[in-house]
C-alpha cells in the first residue's frame, strides 16, 4: 500500500535513557493507522501465557552456557587479585605445563588494541580487583581455572581510593587521567535556584546516600564461539546482539559481515549485558587461533566482580517551596562512585522532569574510584536519583503538615520542563488516585501493630524516558502451511518480547496467535533492531512488527483476490480466514498459502521516527507499608501498591509479572543489597549470592501492581511505551518513606539494615506517636 | 563408575571422584536443564531431585548417587503431558528468564511430596534457597497452591 513518494531518509532525535543522538533514520514506506485507543482487540491487550513459556519449565529452552560443540575447549579469564597495581611479566610457561591447557592470550598476543569498559583489555594498569588480564583455554574448565590460578604476578602500586568524595578531592587523578568523568561537573539548569530559594517559605537541605548494587542475573557472562576458517559464529548471553557483532568484529578484526552473533534464551541481564566483554573478545579470539570451539562463561565471583554495578551515590540535596507547598527551587549536587569507568547516567536527570519546578539545578559528579566500572542497571540514575528526591520530597511534607501525596499532586508537571515541550500523555495524576485508592492512603492507620513494632506508610512516584524509537526493522513471512514467521533481530531477556511481538503479529495479520512463531537474536537473518536497553523493545520493535504483519496481510489479500477472483479490496482477515464482506468468498490462510505453493508472501516494517519535540515517558506511583521494630532496627516490607502508566498494554499479565520483578530489585535495594569493597584494599567482599543478598521467597511482601492501560496513539502507532526499568524506579523511596514515617525520624541511607535503622533513632531519637 | 537410576532409567556411568552431579548431567550427558547459577551451593539453579528430596546438583557428589533415583527437570513430563507444576508455572506466568524455572520446579515436586498442602509460608521457607531474579516469586506461590488445592480435589 505505497503512499505518494516522501523522503525516505531524514534526521532525527532518538533518546535512550535520557541520552539524545542525532540519527538518519528510514521513515516508512506507508503509514498504519494506530488501533483506535478505546476498540477492545482480541489478541492485544489479552493475558495469554508466555509463548515460551513450555520450553523453559522443561528445560528445553538453550541458553548460551548450555551449548556444547564437539571438541569444544573453555576459557577462563585470569584476573587481578589487588589494585591499584602493575601487572608484572605473566607465568605463562607455568600455565602451559598444566596438563590440557591448550593456549594462552595475554595483551602481547591481541590482534589490535581491544577496549573493553573504555580500559585497554589486558592492560598492565591495574585499576580495579577483578580486572581482566590475561585468557587461558584447555580441554576442561577445571584445567583451565588451574592454569589461570598460576599465572599472575602483580606488584602493588599504592593505595586504593573507592569513596567518591575521596577521589573527587583528591589533588591528583588517583584513578584514571582526570578524577571525573568528562574532566568537570556536568551542570543542568533552568531558572535560577538561588532565586527560587529567596522565595521559598521552607527549606529543606539533605544528605542521601545510596549503595552500589549488582544486578546479579542469575545466568553469567557466557560466550561460545565457533571459527570455520572464514567466519565466526557467537554466541553470547546478551541483551544486543548487534552491538556485540560490532565490538567483536572490531576486536578480533575481521568485517561485520563475517560475525554471527546468536542469542535465543538468555538468563537475565538488567543492563549488565549491553556490550561484548573480555569473555567474548577471549572466546573469539581462542577459536580463531585454535580452530576448536571455545566456551567462556564467567563464574559467580567473576560476575560479580566484574559484570557492572549500580554505582554508589551521594545526594545533597536542596528544596524550597511556598507554604503552599508549591516548589520554588529544586538543587542538587550529587556525587557517583563509577569505578574505573562508566558513563554519566547519574542521579541528575529525574530532579528536572518528576515535578514541576520553575529553577532546578544538578552538579553531578561522576567518580572515578578503584572498582569494576558501572553499567547501566534498570533505571539508571533514575533509581538513585529518585531516592534522593522522593525522600527530600517526603520531608518537605512533613515540614509543611501536608499529606505527601498533596504535595506531589501540587507540584504535577503537566509538561516535560526539562525539555520545554510537552509530554505525549502523562497518567501519573490517575497512577496516583488508582494506587492511592487500592492502598488505602486516606484511611490509612498508625500506631502500633502489637508489641513494640510499628507501622508507617510511605509512597513515591517515578518518570523514565520510555519511547523507543528508530531504527528496527521486522520481516513477517508466510510459510507455506499457512503459519506465520516474524523475524527481529532483537532479544528476549525474560520480559516476554517473544510474546508480545506475537501478540502484535497475530493481531495485525489476523491470524491466532498459535499460527505464529517469532524468532529473534541472529545478527544473520533477522533484520537490524537495537540493544534491549531503555526499556525500548515494545515500542520500538513492535510497531516494527505490526507494520510487517499489515504489509504481510495486504499482500494475502491480493493474493487471496486472485484466488478467489474477486478484489483485494472486497477482503478481511481474521482469524486465520480470508473473507468477503459479502460473505460470498472465504478461504483459511493455510489453504491459500497451500494454494499459492512456493509463491513467498513477505511483509517488510520499520521504525518510523518519533514526533519531534515530544517528551515520551513512562510514569507511576507506588504506596508502601512497613512494619518496624525500633529494638532491633528489623524492618518488614507488608505491602507494595503500585500502578504505572506504560500506555497500551499488549499483554497485563507479562506486563505486571515485570512490575513485580522490577517492585522486587527496588525491595533489595531499599532492604539489603550492597556491594561492599574493603576502604582499604579495595577488595569486594562480597561478591557471591551467599553474602550479596538478593531478596528471595522469604522476603516477598503482598504486591498488587497493575498499569493504566491507556493508549498513548502520539507515541507510536501500537499506542505502547516502555515498562521495564519504570517499576524499580521509585519502591525504596516509598520503603523508605514508609519507616521515616513508622519512626518519625529520617532515614537517608539504603539498605536499611538493621543496624543504619538503629542509627538513624539514636541519632534524632523517636519523634510522633506511636 | 556409579550406578543410579536417571529419569527412570538405569544408567551406569563412568565418573571421576571429584566430579559433581551437575557436571556429570550437563557436561556427560548433556542434560542442561540443571543450570550453574553459581556453582557453590548459593543459588539453586542446579536443583534436581536425590530420591524424593531436591539438592543442590553442585554440591553433590556424582559417585553419592550410588543406587538412588536422580529426576531432572527432563525427566519430569510424562512424554507429552508435562507434571501439573510444569502446567501451573506456565499458566501462573511463574517463569520470566526462565534460568531459575527447573530449579524452582524441582524444589517444588519435593515440597509438594513432602507436604501436599503446604502454607505460603512453608512455601517461601521450602523454595527460599532457589533465587530468582526476575521476580517471579509471587506467581511460584500461586503456581504451586494451585497444584496443592487441585490435589485436594
Amino acid at each position: 500500500m505505497p503512499n505518494e513518494p516522501r523522503r525516505r531518509y531524514v534526521s532525527t532525535v532518538v533518546e535512550v535513557e535520557g541520552r539524545e543522538e542525532r540519527k538518519i533514520v528510514e521513515t516508512p514506506d506507508f503509514d498504519v493507522a494506530p488501533w483506535p485507543a478505546d476498540e477492545a482487540l482480541a489478541i492485544v491487550g489479552a493475558r495469554v501465557p508466555r509463548i515460551d513459556g513450555r520450553a523453559k519449565v522443561t528445560g528445553r529452552a538453550v541458553y548460551t552456557s548450555d551449548i556444547t560443540l564437539p571438541g569444544m575447549l573453555h576459557a577462563v579469564l585470569v584476573r587481578a587479585t589487588s589494585a591499584p597495581g602493575r601487572l608484572a611479566d605473566l607465568d605463562v610457561a607455568a600455565a602451559r605445563r598444566i596438563d590440557g591447557v591448550v593456549d594462552v592470550i595475554t595483551a602481547a598476543d591481541l590482534p589490535r588494541k581491544v577496549r573493553v569498559n573504555a580500559l585497554p583489555l589486558f592492560g598492565s594498569d591495574i585499576v580495579y580487583v577483578g580486572q581482566p588480564v590475561a585468557a587461558v583455554c584447555a580441554a576442561s574448565a577445571a584445567a583451565a581455572r588451574a592454569a589461570a590460578a598460576v599465572m599472575l604476578r602483580e606488584e602493588s602500586k599504592g593505595d586504593p581510593v573507592v569513596d567518591p568524595m575521596l577521589a573527587a578531592a583528591s589533588p591528583e587523578p588517583r584513578v584514571l587521567e582526570t578524577q571525573l568523568l568528562g574532566g568537570e561537573p556536568e551542570v543542568m539548569q533552568r531558572g535560577d535556584v538561588e532565586r527560587g530559594l529567596a522565595e521559598a517559605d521552607v527549606v529543606v537541605r539533605r544528605e542521601y546516600r545510596t549503595p552500589s548494587a549488582l544486578h546479579t542475573a542469575i545466568e553469567t557472562h557466557a560466550a561460545v564461539a565457533q571459527f570455520d576458517g572464514e567466519r565466526l559464529t557467537l554466541w553470547e548471553s546478551t541483551q544486543g546482539i548487534f552491538r556485540v557483532r560490532n565490538e567483536v568484529a572490531r576486536a578480533v578484526g575481521l568485517p561485520r559481515s563475517r560475525v554471527r552473533v546468536l542469542m535465543d534464551y538468555m538468563g537475565g541481564g538488567f543492563g549488565a549485558k549491553n556490550h561484548a566483554g573480555a569473555q567474548s573478545v577471549a572466546a573469539a579470539l581462542f577459536a580463531m587461533r585454535t580452530g576448536a570451539p571455545v566456551r567462556c562463561v564467567l563464574d559467580r565471583i567473576a560476575e560479580q566482580s566484574d559484570s557492572g554495578h549500580r554505582p554508589a551515590t551521594v545526594q545533597r540535596v536542596t528544596l524550597g517551596a511556598r507554604r503552599d507547598g508549591r516548589l520554588t527551587a529544586i538543587a542538587a549536587d550529587t556525587w557517583v562512585a563509577l569505578g574505573a569507568g562508566g558513563w554519566d547516567g547519574g542521579p541528575a536527570q529525574i530532579y528536572h522532569q518528576l515535578y514541576s519546578c520553575p529553577n532546578v539545578r544538578t552538579r553531578e559528579h561522576c567518580v572515578y574510584t578503584h572498582s569494576q566500572p558501572m553499567a547501566a542497571f534498570r533505571g539508571p540514575g533514575y533509581t538513585e536519583g529518585a531516592f534522593g528526591l522522593e525522600r527530600a520530597m517526603d520531608t518537605l511534607a512533613r515540614e509543611l503538615q501536608l499529606d505527601p501525596l498533596e504535595l506531589r499532586l501540587r507540584n504535577f508537571a503537566a509538561r516535560d520542563e526539562r525539555k520545554n515541550r510537552e509530554f505525549s500523555a502523562n497518567g501519573l495524576r490517575q497512577c496516583y488516585e488508582d494506587a492511592s485508592r487500592r492502598f488505602g492512603w486516606s484511611t490509612r492507620a498508625h500506631g502500633a501493630s502489637g508489641g513494640p513494632r510499628r507501622r508507617g506508610f510511605g509512597m513515591a512516584a517515578q518518570v523514565w524516558p520510555a519511547g523507543g524509537g528508530p531504527p528496527a526493522y521486522a520481516t513477517l513471512v508466510l510459510q507455506s502451511d499457512g503459519s506465520a514467521e516474524v523475524l527481529a533481530g532483537t532479544q528476549d531477556l525474560g520480559t516476554g518480547a517473544r510474546t508480545v511481538l506475537a501478540q502484535i503479529a497475530a493481531q495485525a495479520l489476523g491470524v491466532p496467535l498459535s499460527d505464529v512463531r517469532v524468532v529473534l537474536g541472529d545478527t544473520e537473518r533477522t533484520p537490524y533492531t537495537g540493544n534491549s536497553w531503555g526499556s525500548m523493545t515494545t515500542a520500538s520493535v513492535g510497531p516494527a512488527v505490526r507494520m510487517a504483519a499489515v504489509d504481510a496481510q495486504a499482500r494475502l489479500r491480493e493474493a487471496a483476490a486472485a484466488l478467489m477472483q474477486c478484489e483485494a479490496g472486497e477482503l478481511d482477515v481474521c482469524d486465520g480466514r480470508v473473507s468477503s464482506h459479502d460473505g460470498r468468498h472465504s478461504m483459511t490462510v493455510a489453504e491459500i498459502c497451500k494454494r499459492l505453493g512456493n509463491v513467498m508472501i513477505t511483509g517488510h516494517g520499520s521504525r518510523g521516527p518519533n514526533e519531534p519535540d515530544l517528551g515520551l515517558m513512562s510514569f507511576g506511583a507506588q504506596f508502601a507499608e512497613v512494619e518496624v521494630d525500633p529494638e532491633t532496627g528489623q524492618v518488614r516490607v507488608l505491602r507494595i501498591v503500585a500502578t504505572h502508566d506504560v500506555g497500551r498494554v499488549i499483554n497485563p499479565t507479562l506486563a505486571e509479572s515485570q512490575l513485580v520483578g522490577g517492585i522486587l530489585q527496588g525491595l533489595g535495594y531499599a532492604m539489603f543489597e550492597e556491594r561492599v569493597l574493603d576502604q582499604r584494599t579495595a577488595l569486594p567482599l562480597n561478591p557471591t549470592t551467599h553474602d550479596y543478598k538478593i531478596p528471595t521467597m522469604a522476603d516477598v511482601p503482598a504486591i498488587d501492581a497493575r498499569c493504566l492501560g491507556v493508549p498513548d496513539n502520539r507515541a507510536n502507532h501500537i499506542g505502547a511505551r516502555g515498562l521495564g526499568e519504570p517499576p524499580v524506579i521509585p519502591t525504596a523511596p516509598a520503603i523508605a518513606n514508609a519507616v521515616a514515617d513508622a519512626l518519625g525520624v529520617e532515614v537517608n541511607e539504603i539498605p536499611l539494615a538493621p543496624w543504619r535503622v538503629r542509627a538513624a533513632l539514636s541519632a534524632t531519637g523517636p519523634r510522633g506517636t506511636a | 563408575m556409579v550406578k543410579l537410576t536417571l529419569n527412570g532409567r538405569e544408567r551406569t556411568l563412568e565418573v571421576q571422584p571429584t566430579d559433581t552431579l551437575l557436571h556429570v548431567l550437563r557436561d556427560q550427558l548433556h542434560l542442561t536443564g540443571a543450570k550453574p547459577g553459581c556453582e557453590r551451593g548459593e543459588c539453586g539453579a542446579c536443583s534436581v531431585l536425590l530420591d524424593d528430596d531436591n539438592v543442590y546438583s553442585c554440591l553433590t557428589l556424582a559417585i553419592a548417587c550410588e543406587g538412588r533415583r536422580v529426576t531432572t527437570i527432563e525427566g519430569l513430563a510424562e512424554g507429552d503431558a508435562l507434571h501439573p507444576l510444569q502446567e501451573a508455572f506456565i499458566a501462573h506466568d511463574a517463569v520470566q528468564c526462565g534460568f531459575c524455572t527447573p530449579g524452582q520446579i524441582l524444589a517444588a515436586v519435593a515440597l509438594l511430596q513432602r507436604e501436599p498442602h503446604p502454607t505460603e509460608a512453608h512455601i517461601a521457607a521450602a523454595l527460599s534457597g532457589n533465587l530468582c531474579r526476575c521476580g517471579t516469586y509471587p506467581n511460584i506461590v500461586r503456581a504451586i497452591q494451585a497444584v496443592a488445592e487441585r490435589a485436594d480435589a
